[in-house]
């Protein structure tokens, strides 16, 4: 038999060594959470098996019968439409010998048949007949035992939600603080928001926390070196780089459930750069802007960006509104699902410009976007490495600038200077805790309070 | 839907055109992959046209009975939707010593065939094309990607003789099989 060296309950790591990963107090943490295998396969069964996951938008399937094929971490599903429209979220997987039972992204079914054997699964997955069912299986086939898995189904404002794990909490309580930042881009018009069709895919070899962090927390790179030329793309050819000023004035926001977000206040400068002056001045003035103004009160209204990660994959950028799924594969591997966000009672105009800027700026082709995967690929190789995989990395950024409490009086655990990993450090945490918790009896006990606080 | 005047323009076998027409606009195709092969990304640039539309609409997988809906519409979210001056902004960013993605550069190369040409009028010139584009970069990343690009060609007179209206470039790939698209189609 084959015995790993060091098996602990969790595989090739104990607990103690999983929650000796991030060393908040000193700043540091181990880069082997981005690339070993066992902590790949425990994140599965420990982070995605048991957490809300994002499967797209309503307004991708508004009708009854349309569908969706989405992940859950590594597992596949099917997101239908249902007659009574509600949705259905189930594994797209036949039980007979496991054939994946949908095999298009989307379209609009009556029902789905496996192609191997001619099982048939009415629009919510049960499966309502098999061939010759009489003479094969006597008639005794217990077709009510033998539907694929369902996973619970929860919307918040025009997202999906899918969720494996009976035990887990509701989707509101686990999206918690996060709502509030969610809303800024969710909750800006009575009618909500709608999505531009179309989910844009592509591979990049990095670990899909790269992508989750950067979210949750990287307002660094943005106001540094990693997006120069993308800002160089987006403002007029007669504007002096040099005098265009990064914001300085925001926040980096812990949250419960390992969601982290921030933010720009009172600057519209990457608005600008990124959604272009038409979008820019409907976000920032005018009777949609006054409409936020009562929806979101005034601090909110006045966020100019706000990128945000819900715990583990759904990120976006509020304002920007492009947002994205994580789809991990591997550990060395992610895909990116992304989609647009509109208004839905924005002008036809605005809505055209929302998303001719999306696709310029944050898309596989996007003059942002462009840059992330260039370093994230770039240090999972590196990873690769084992002298380097044994470096600790530094995650000390802010520290000094934590508080309990902001003068926006906006919610979260913590907070900190906008340049600060402080988001970065609460989600690596939560990362240990979760990882080392057996069951949702165990995550409810998890100590989310910030070292700061303690 | 798809470029209704393609659709027509190829609905049945289209007739030949002269040899000159032909050899004209063939040379043009691949002396715009050259310009963009030997990274001449400014004088690529002169080769667009003011009213320029650059779309690359999204491929998803559709069983057979939707097959008409494997590409995302004009509505829909795209790859590329630029203008000329978004465009402009790309050859910014591409020329910049601060283009990451492009800095150290890729090594592009472009196989263009299957250059099939419909004139609408003598000025313009609807050409449908085959591309090959393989990419490699830094160590050892490889990208191939081929796709049917839909050009509609205005002729100019400049030395190259012809400026590019409108590319609409139908790529094979669905989920896109790089890290990025930093380069042009």
């Amino acid at each position: 038999m084959n015995v790993k060296a060091n098996v602990g309950a969790t595989g090739a790591y104990s607990d103690a060594e999983i929650l000796a990963m991030i060393d908040e107090k000193n700043g540091k943490f181990d880069p082997k959470i981005y690339v070993d295998e066992s902590l790949y396969r425990l994140e599965l069964e420990r982070i995605f098996a048991r957490t809300w996951v994002c499967m797209g938008h309503e307004s991708h399937i508004p009708n009854s019968g349309d569908f969706t094929t989405a992940y859950i971490g590594e597992d596949p599903v099917v997101v239908v439409r249902q007659k009574d429209a509600s949705i259905r979220v189930f594994l797209n997987q036949c039980q007979h010998r496991g054939m994946r039972i949908c095999r298009a992204d989307s379209g609009n079914a009556k029902a789905f048949t496996c192609t191997y054997h001619g099982w048939a699964y009415n629009q919510g997955g049960d499966l309502v007949s098999a061939p010759m069912e009489k003479e094969a299986f006597g008639g005794c086939l217990n077709k009510a035992e033998w539907g694929p898995k369902q996973a619970r189904v929860e919307t918040y404002k025009g997202l999906i939600f899918a969720n494996w794990d009976a035990d887990a909490p509701g989707l509101d309580e686990y999206l918690g603080d996060v709502k509030f930042y969610m809303d800024i881009m969710l909750d800006r018009c009575e009618a909500g928001t709608e999505a531009i069709p179309g989910i844009q895919k592509w591979v990049i070899p990095c670990n899909w926390k790269f992508a989750a962090e950067q979210f949750a927390s990287d307002a660094y790179h943005a106001g540094t070196t990693s997006h120069l030329s993308g800002i160089m793309a987006g403002v007029p050819e007669d504007v002096d780089i040099t005098q265009v000023a990064p914001p300085t004035d925001g926040l980096n926001v812990h949250m419960e459930n390992g969601h982290g977000c921030g933010l720009f206040l009172r600057n519209p400068m990457f608005y600008m750069t990124i959604v272009g002056p038409k979008v820019t001045e409907y976000l920032t003035t005018g009777p949609a802007y006054e409409e936020a103004v009562r929806r979101l009160g005034q601090g909110r209204a006045d966020v100019n960006l706000c990128h945000t990660n819900v715990f583990p994959n759904l990120s976006f950028l509020a304002g920007i509104n492009t947002v994205r799924m994580w789809q991990p594969r591997g550990p060395n591997e992610i895909e990116v699902w992304t989609f647009t966000l509109v208004d839905k009672t924005a002008p036809q105009e605005i809505k055209d410009e929302w998303r001719r800027h999306t696709s310029r700026t944050f898309s596989a082709g996007g003059v942002f976007e462009q840059d992330d995967g260039e370093n994230w690929c770039d240090i999972q190789q590196v990873l690769q490495g084992h002298v380097a995989q044994n470096q600790k990395f530094n995650i000390e950024m802010g520290s000094h600038t934590v508080t309990a409490d902001n003068p926006e009086g906006f919610p979260g655990l913590s907070f900190a200077y906008t340049y600060s990993e402080e988001s970065a450090r609460g989600l690596y945490r939560y990362w240990t805790q979760i990882m080392t918790a057996p069951d949702w009896d165990a995550i409810r006990r998890i100590d989310q309070r910030p070292l700061a606080a303690e | 839907m798809l470029d209704d005047t393609f659709k027509a323009a190829f609905e049945s076998k289209p007739k030949a055109v002269s040899l000159e027409l032909q050899h004209e606009v063939e040379q043009f195709l691949y002396w715009e992959s050259k310009l963009l092969t030997d990274r001449r990304y400014k004088e690529w640039f002169g080769l667009l046209a003011e009213d320029l539309h650059y779309w690359m609409p999204i491929r998803s997988t559709k069983i057979m009975r939707e097959v008409a809906q494997e590409y995302t519409d004009e509505q829909g979210f795209a790859h590329f939707d630029d203008n000329w001056y978004t465009m402009k902004g790309r050859i910014r960013k591409i020329m910049s010593d601060v283009g990451w993605s492009e800095n150290p550069a890729s090594r592009v190369r472009y196989l263009i065939g299957n250059v099939m040409v419909v004139p609408e009028n003598e000025n313009t010139i609807n050409v449908v094309s085959a591309s090959m584009v393989y990419r490699t970069r830094q160590e050892r990343q490889l990208d191939v990607f081929a796709c049917e690009r839909r050009d509609v060609l205005r002729r100019v007179e400049t030395e190259a003789g012809f400026e590019i209206v409108r590319r609409t470039i139908l790529i094979d790939q669905s989920t896109i099989l790089s890290n990025n698209l930093s380069f042009f189609f």
